[in-house]
């Protein structure tokens, strides 16, 4: 079904993909410190620039998709 | 340009063969008591604590990197049990992040245990309003009840009544979302080995029209795995009528089951 990962990165938003990697898992601080404030300010400012039309458009036309190797 | 800091993406309880994979290249693996840290040398230009945090607030760069942090402990999945870290863990030397894998072994391995064989896989359930309202006289009695009453009444009464009904539909709508949502859940849940339930997302944020009503992930045997996305079909074509709509995201790494905070 969605054996290719890259169709299956596609099928997923932003916002189900950093709420796994920046708010679950091992979660350390590291020797860099990101704080838990900080990372709850980043999850916060991404909500905000997701819920602006603009950004979803964007996001929509893949112009902010450019991880993916073809 | 000199990559001086480690990016950790994930451990695994078996060496993986990081030649294996054109994806892998610049990868390498830390071991520590039978423990396999697959890090990457990362530049202080993008990922030193004052660039990391300016560069966080950058949701082109963030969508870049988070993605391939996702890619790349996906693709590890497929062959070897993974515990992912989250995005952003950097350490300066090999010798604290080593002294993390000494400190929380026992942690660690209870959660392989957990882990092995398995993967997440996301489920969100959304309910469409208008849907379940065309459909409420069939799915509640009570609602049929009235509507009768409605047909064989005067017109000032059947004023009053449907009044009385559209206050009915909304206790009924959040009654059957209830009852259906749970029954959908129960239904998931059976066919997994652990399930977490997620923060519902609002509309502005699924550019849905219908309404999130649960958000959770599942733990599934890896074997299962075709299964469980066999029975979501199912079930997906089962709701769809009533006006729920299932959703479903994965293979994911087990991000929502591995709770490990360092005490700081």
């Amino acid at each position: 079904m969605h054996d290719n990962i890259i169709d299956r990165s596609k099928d997923v938003t932003i916002l189900e993909l950093l709420d796994r990697v920046l708010n679950k898992g091992v979660i350390l601080t590291g020797d860099i410190v990101i704080s838990v404030a900080d990372v709850d300010l980043i999850y916060l400012g991404v909500k905000l620039m997701l819920s602006s039309v603009e950004t979803m458009e964007k996001l929509k036309s893949g112009r902010y998709i450019t991880s993916e190797k073809a | 340009m000199i990559n001086e800091l480690i990016y950790v993406y994930c451990i695994s309880d078996r060496q993986p063969e990081l030649g294996k994979h054109p994806d892998f290249e610049g990868l390498r693996c830390i071991l520590t008591r039978g423990i396999f840290t697959v890090v990457k040398m990362v530049p202080n230009s993008e990922f030193s604590e004052e660039n990391l945090k300016k560069n966080l607030s950058d949701l082109g760069w963030l969508d870049t990197n988070a993605r391939e942090h996702i890619r790349t402990i996906s693709l590890l999945m497929e062959d070897y049990n993974v515990i992912p870290f989250n995005f952003g863990t950097i350490y300066n030397s090999q010798d604290s992040l080593e002294k993390f894998i000494r400190d929380y072994y026992d942690s660690l391995i209870e959660k392989f245990e957990l882990i092995g064989g398995k993967e997440e896989w996301g489920i969100k359930i959304y309910y469409n309003r208008n849907v379940l309202i065309e459909q409420i006289d069939e799915l509640s009695t009570e609602a049929a009840d009235l509507e009768n009453q409605i047909m064989a009444s005067s017109p000032g009464k059947a004023f009053l009544l449907r009044r009385k009904k559209s206050e009915l539909i909304e206790n009924e709508l959040n009654r059957l979302t209830k009852t259906y949502g749970q029954e959908y859940y129960n239904e998931i849940k059976q066919l997994s080995d652990a399930t977490t339930l997620n923060n519902l997302l609002p509309k502005e944020l699924t550019g849905r029209e219908d309404t999130m009503i649960l958000n959770a992930a599942f733990l599934i045997q890896r074997v299962k795995a075709n299964d469980f996305n066999a029975s979501i079909i199912s079930l997906k074509k089962k709701c769809v009528n009533v006006g729920f709509d299932i959703e479903v995201t994965g293979p994911w790494p087990p991000f929502s089951f591995i709770s490990i905070k360092e005490k700081l």
